[in-house]
């Protein structure tokens, strides 16, 4: 037995986190927000808000609305635009020691790949994660994620374009995710994000309005905690790729569902907004399930699922 | 800057109807909360409703490490906060956002509050006291039982002007009725500078009425927040300053709540007063 706390590090696609826990796009601004609140080292990695070759409004407001155990966004990937957060952000978030993910969006294919290309020269950056999955733009985003030869198109396209790991991030909004994975993967992905928000509604009944201005909206947060872990086990035997598992993780034991799912990793998204001290929670929760089951090493749990034969 | 803690309610007043005052322990709020800042704070360790609540820092005290805050118990968020105990546990982060701006000694500093927009000037009170400055409180709700915060002005000596729309208590009519009422007898005599903290609409009436009177005016605006920290971008409010082609949105959160009334791009309208000024 040895004395020494067990191994947290994983190494996702090339990139080496100290700890598989994550911020997910768009629920973590572009980290420097979280200055002075947490120590950014503390975490494996983070994945800046969604980014496209010019800033944009994002959509009107309301944006968020709350339900059972979730929330409703449209917020419409509101942003700076790549160079300004090559320029002004990517300096600052050098300060510390964690793994910079990018999440690259665009309006077209070739948008894509110029965002992309804008990366390839910048410091700093550890991989980029593709949105193909954004349910609240009406151009780009899911229209790239629920058509496994658009999917394909856009992850080729980047491809070209960098050397850098390439995590193309998957809708749930689809029949077969499957499917999608295995595009993603001919297409020369090195790893996936799994997964995105799940189309979602809520109406106020004294107006008899959509709750958010926008109408439709995407729900994250513990609600959709099973579906993702589904989606995760699903993607895990259909790629051999490395996979951030993402849906609702709010404590140790969700983001353990993920890894014995078969995630490499994991990002925390909607439990940002709720409490900061989210990471040093689960990383005190992980280390404890580790000693508590006698392994040493974070890895040993992944892709550990057991299901019982049928009788 | 804010610290996020689990922190402890140490003390509960239960005021008339759905309004509560609740003191926490949490020693940066107490030292570095300013009027016009905020908190963003859920009850316990409940999963239900998911996401913390903004309020205006009510009072500090520094030499407790406590702060209070007004509290109107409403929804599922706010009525599990007034149903905590001393004793039980929340989870805050805070002192967030831009506080209120202080008024120069020449300007006359005039609080405007609708309902539970009273909050955060009892703070702004004690600090424009510490520097020898006597606010004035206008405090307007619907009918008396609105006008719950009245007792802790009157125990500071801070002038306190009643308004409610159903004439129950003190001037009968809209807070800005009673404000205007005050302006046409002059004030005090130095130039009045607005602060405004309420609904939306009484808010844009405030707005309205600076410009109309060239007053300088800043109101605490107070949109659906997700985070408290610029990250959802839920709370994104059309700002839009005298130089500025057109609005862009802000977060209310990191860089309001407290904007110049003037800055402001509201409902129905195209542009701020200070850029269709400036053109």
């Amino acid at each position: 037995m040895s004395s020494s706390p067990p191994n947290l590090a994983v190494d996702f696609a090339g990139v080496k986190l100290k700890n598989p826990l994550v911020a997910a796009s768009g629920t973590f601004g572009y980290g420097v927000e979280y200055e002075g609140i947490l120590d950014l080292s503390r975490l494996g990695g983070l994945v800046s808000k969604g980014l496209y070759m010019t800033p944009r409004d994002g959509n009107p407001t309301p944006r968020l609305a709350e339900t059972p155990h979730g929330l409703l966004n449209a917020i419409g990937l509101q942003g700076v635009g790549v160079r300004a957060f090559a320029r002004d952000v990517l300096p600052r978030l050098a300060r510390h020691d964690t793994a910079v993910f990018v999440n690259v969006c665009g309006d077209s294919i070739d948008e894509y790949a110029e965002v992309a290309a804008v990366l390839e020269d910048a410091p700093g950056v550890a991989g980029l994660e593709i949105n193909i999955s954004c349910p609240n733009v009406k151009k780009g985003g899911l229209a790239f994620g629920n058509d496994p030869a658009m999917t394909h198109a856009v992850v080729a396209a980047v491809r070209k374009v960098t050397k850098r790991p390439l995590i193309p991030k998957l809708s749930p909004n689809v029949s077969d995710i499957a499917t999608f994975a295995r595009a993603c993967a001919d297409a020369g992905a090195d790893g996936l994000s799994c997964i995105n928000t799940l189309l979602g509604m809520a109406i106020d009944v004294e107006t008899r309005r959509p709750k958010l201005a926008y109408g439709t909206g995407g729900l994250s947060g513990p609600a959709i905690r099973p579906v993702a872990v589904r989606m995760t086990w699903q993607v895990a035997r259909a790629v051999k790729l490395p996979i951030f598992g993402i849906g609702g993780i709010s404590c140790a034991a969700d983001a353990l569902e993920f890894l014995i799912a078969g995630a490499t990793a994991v990002q925390i998204g909607t439990a940002n907004f709720v409490d900061a001290g989210v990471y040093e929670k689960i990383l005190t929760g992980l280390t404890d399930y580790l000693v508590r089951h006698g392994l040493t090493d974070i890895r040993q749990v992944v892709g550990t699922l057991e299901i019982p034969e049928r009788t | 800057m804010p610290t996020n803690r689990d922190v402890v309610l140490v003390d509960k007043q239960a005021l008339g109807g759905p309004y509560f005052v609740l003191t926490f322990e949490h020693a940066e709020v107490a030292t570095e909360g300013r009027a016009g800042q905020f908190v963003m704070i859920k009850a316990g360790q409940s999963a239900e409703p998911p996401l913390r609540r903004p309020f205006s820092i009510l009072a500090t005290d520094p030499a407790q490490g406590r702060f209070r805050l007004f509290v109107k118990a409403i929804g599922q968020g706010t009525r599990a906060l007034c149903a905590l105990q001393p004793g039980e546990p929340a989870q805050c982060l805070g002192p967030l956002g831009r506080p209120f701006t202080a008024p120069a000694a020449d300007e006359e500093p005039l609080l405007v509050a609708g309902g539970y927009g009273i909050a955060p000037f009892l703070l702004m009170s004690h600090e424009l006291r510490a520097r020898g400055v006597t606010a004035r409180v206008f405090y307007g709700g619907r009918t008396a039982a609105e006008l719950q915060l009245r007792e802790p002005f009157a125990a500071a000596g801070v002038p306190l002007v009643l308004s409610t729309d159903d004439g129950s208590l003190g001037f009968p009519g809209r807070v800005t009725g009673a404000l205007e009422a005050h302006l046409d007898r002059g004030g005090d005599g130095r130039r009045p500078r607005l602060y405004a903290c309420g609904p939306d609409p009484m808010l844009h009436a405030v707005a309205a009425l600076a410009a109309r009177r060239g007053l300088a005016a800043e109101v605490s605006l107070d949109p659906w927040m997700g985070c408290g920290v610029g990250t959802c971008l839920g709370c994104v409010v059309k700002i839009q300053g005298p130089e500025q082609e057109r609005w862009k949105y802000r977060c209310a959160c990191t860089e309001g709540p407290v904007f110049d009334a003037t800055h402001v791009v509201w409902p129905g309208d195209a542009t701020s007063a200070a850029a269709g000024a400036a053109r």
